[in-house]
């Protein structure tokens, strides 16, 4: 019975990460389908989203919101940086294929990263989060703030499901992401849309590395880029460039590298999300999920 | 002999470490350059050569207190250290050719995750199995051969000189690879994959022998460097490695040799360089005079003082760089603007 209690929890813990991974995975999923190449700088959304909570909500800047608000701005900033980050140093080598996009991407995450590290050192840092008891039922324990984190993932993957589905610009960055000539023949102002899912990709990928330093404190400027080979691995799995595919990656991601680190070897945690990385690749390069998002 | 001063020491290290980084580009620019292969994880190979290098020569464990290493074959100097550099090739060359054998058939955006992820992997062996490599202690009883026969100083001249023989070998080889008809198929290979394959060309074999090569070369380096040093810790090979190679390559031009020792140098040079900046700050503020210092430190205000202050702003430059590079001049300081366009994206 202890074994079973122990695997029920870690599931239970697996399906915590998953829930992050996913709202980071859905984020750098959706702004490959309309920019066709791999973010590296994508990492440090989420480096960003968390500093930037930290700092609106108390730690230094003489500004303290609640942390709630302080999330909220914090995931906007981010949102209207990636819209910056993108027109500076991604549109003007839109034109220029995949390959320059890619390098490039790899000199802002240098530029991002490095920038931050210079302001505020290498030191730790923390979110202010109670130290909660876990609640414990039929000998699984999670915290309330453990619930909040999977809560607040859901409901970013819902509200992604509704705008890719109900809203006018969820159906243009599936028309340009299907095929960016035909969107525009049709009418389609591509190059806001791209803007546009900037701006949602970054702010997934703040609320994301929000939701990592909650549950994950404490973090350094390393973080986002530490984390990037997960999300990549939930990202593939699902099929670049699709959103629900990379919602069920980030779950099985979270499982493995709960599972591999309980049962296998806690030291290397990382290299269960590369082993499926390596596995997709090399077997299914496509993903799990076919078909257009 | 009279000791040689600061700034010659000085000058001997960046030589030195200019011509690792010459040698770690041109492995990398066989993969990119002349193959259109995208190794972002050109920093385990160059690990590799290290510590294979380092477990060959070092004492063994009985003989350094603390130690948690198993093995240190305790090559005699002098004599052991051309055996210890190619065992260093041969361990990168090694670890190219299984890093290569699982993804060298992915296409170019695949790759370049597949072997970043795997870099990253290979670090955390490194960090995590001591009994091999003593953890994150690292290993840091390297021999220096022949320092003790000459000196401090004349060693430094000693190994510069080494290693500078070494670089030119390697570039001869290179040369020579590269104009053979195996190099017409790499480039081949870069331009039009599906083409090549037409041909009858094996493409798979081409860029796996590919890899391998590049990976030696980034392995020697790892072995020169393990000896110029005297250790080897884990800190030394995180993924900021592969991309300032990556960024001395595309400075100096890709598929030209010539612009990555060129690369290589200028890099390393402001990398080192850039120690100096808070020294520089103070001496402008001090030189100005009274209201253009105020002005110069209400932009910048006080530095930072913490340790990590001047890696980051180094790394920065280096990340503004490469972007600086890839958008106005893509071929590089020597490069050929036909070569760069013709890495294709085939294959997507």
């Amino acid at each position: 019975m202890v074994d079973f209690a122990g695997f029920m929890q870690t599931l239970v813990f697996g399906l915590i990460e998953g829930s992050v991974i996913s709202v980071g995975a859905v984020g750098l999923t959706l702004s490959y389908g309309v920019t066709r190449f791999i973010n590296f700088a994508y990492g440090e959304f989420l480096t960003y989203g968390a500093y930037l909570a930290l700092f609106l909500s108390g730690a230094g800047l003489g500004i303290a919101f609640p942390l709630p608000v302080a999330i909220v701005a914090s995931v906007v900033v981010v949102g209207v940086l990636g819209v910056a980050v993108s027109r500076v140093f991604f549109e003007p080598l839109s034109e220029r294929g995949p390959l320059p996009l890619l390098i490039t991407s790899i000199g802002v995450a240098f530029i991002l990263r490095n920038v931050l590290t210079a302001a505020v050192g290498v030191n730790a840092k923390q979110l202010d989060i109670p130290l909660m008891r876990g609640t414990e039922v039929l000998g699984v324990r999670a915290t309330p703030i453990e619930g909040a984190v999977v809560a607040v993932a859901v409901a970013t993957m819902l509200a992604i499901h509704l705008l890719l589905s109900r809203t006018i610009l969820g159906k243009t960055m599936r028309a340009t992401s299907g095929n960016r000539d035909l969107a525009e023949i049709a009418g389609v102002d591509t190059n806001s849309v791209v803007r546009k899912t900037w701006f949602v990709s970054a702010a997934a990928g703040a609320l994301a590395g929000v939701l990592y330093a909650i549950l994950f404190a404490p973090f350094r400027p390393t973080v986002g880029f530490n984390y990037l080979i997960v999300v990549f691995a939930a990202t593939l799995l699902g099929g670049i460039g699709r959103p629900y595919g990379a919602m069920l990656g980030a779950f099985i991601v979270g499982l493995a590298t709960q599972l591999g680190t309980s049962y296998v070897s806690a030291d290397y945690s990382a290299a269960y999300a590369f082993l499926i990385l390596v596995g997709v690749l090399l077997v299914k390069p496509d993903g799990i999920r076919g078909g257009e998002i | 002999m009279v000791a040689i001063s600061g700034v010659v020491s000085f000058l001997l290290t960046i030589a030195t470490l200019g011509c690792i980084y010459a040698l770690l580009t041109i492995g990398l620019n066989v993969h990119f350059g002349f193959t259109g292969l995208i190794n972002f994880g050109h920093v385990a190979f160059f690990a590799a050569g290290a510590y294979a290098a380092a477990i060959l020569t070092m004492p063994p464990p009985s003989e350094v207190a603390g130690s948690q290493y198993l093995y240190g074959l305790d090559l005699p100097m002098l004599a052991g250290y051309p055996v210890s550099l190619a065992v260093a090739a041969i361990a990168g060359g090694f670890l190219a050719l299984l890093i290569g054998l699982t993804s060298v058939r992915l296409s170019s955006h695949y790759l370049a995750i597949a072997t970043f992820a795997l870099a990253g992997v290979f670090e955390d062996v490194l960090v995590n199995e001591a009994w091999l490599t003593n953890g994150s202690f690292g290993l840091n009883n390297v021999p220096k051969p022949g320092r003790e026969a000459l000196g401090a100083d004349a060693w430094a001249f000693a190994y510069l000189a080494v290693t500078v023989a070494l670089l030119f070998g390697t570039l001869v080889v290179v040369r020579r690879l590269t104009g053979s008809p195996f190099g017409r198929l790499l480039k081949g290979v870069r331009e039009s994959e599906n083409a090549a394959r037409m041909l009858g060309k094996d493409t798979t074999r081409a860029k796996l022998k590919s890899f391998v090569i590049g990976g030696a070369i980034a392995g020697l380096a790892g072995g020169i460097y393990a000896h110029f040093v005297g250790s080897v810790v884990t800190q030394q090979f995180v993924p900021n490695v592969t991309f300032t190679v990556w960024t001395a390559m595309l400075l100096g031009g890709a598929a030209s040799n010539r612009g990555a020792v060129l690369g290589a140098f200028l890099l390393l040079t402001f990398q080192e360089s850039t120690r100096f900046i808070t020294t520089a700050y103070d001496a402008i503020l001090d030189v100005l005079p009274s209201a253009g210092a105020d002005a110069v430190q209400s932009v910048f205000g006080v530095l930072p003082s913490h340790p990590s202050f001047i890696p980051s702003v180094r790394f920065a430059v280096v990340g503004l760089l490469l972007v600086l590079v890839i958008r106005y001049r893509p071929q590089g300081l020597l490069g050929d603007p036909r070569e760069i366009d013709a890495i294709g994206e085939e294959g997507d």
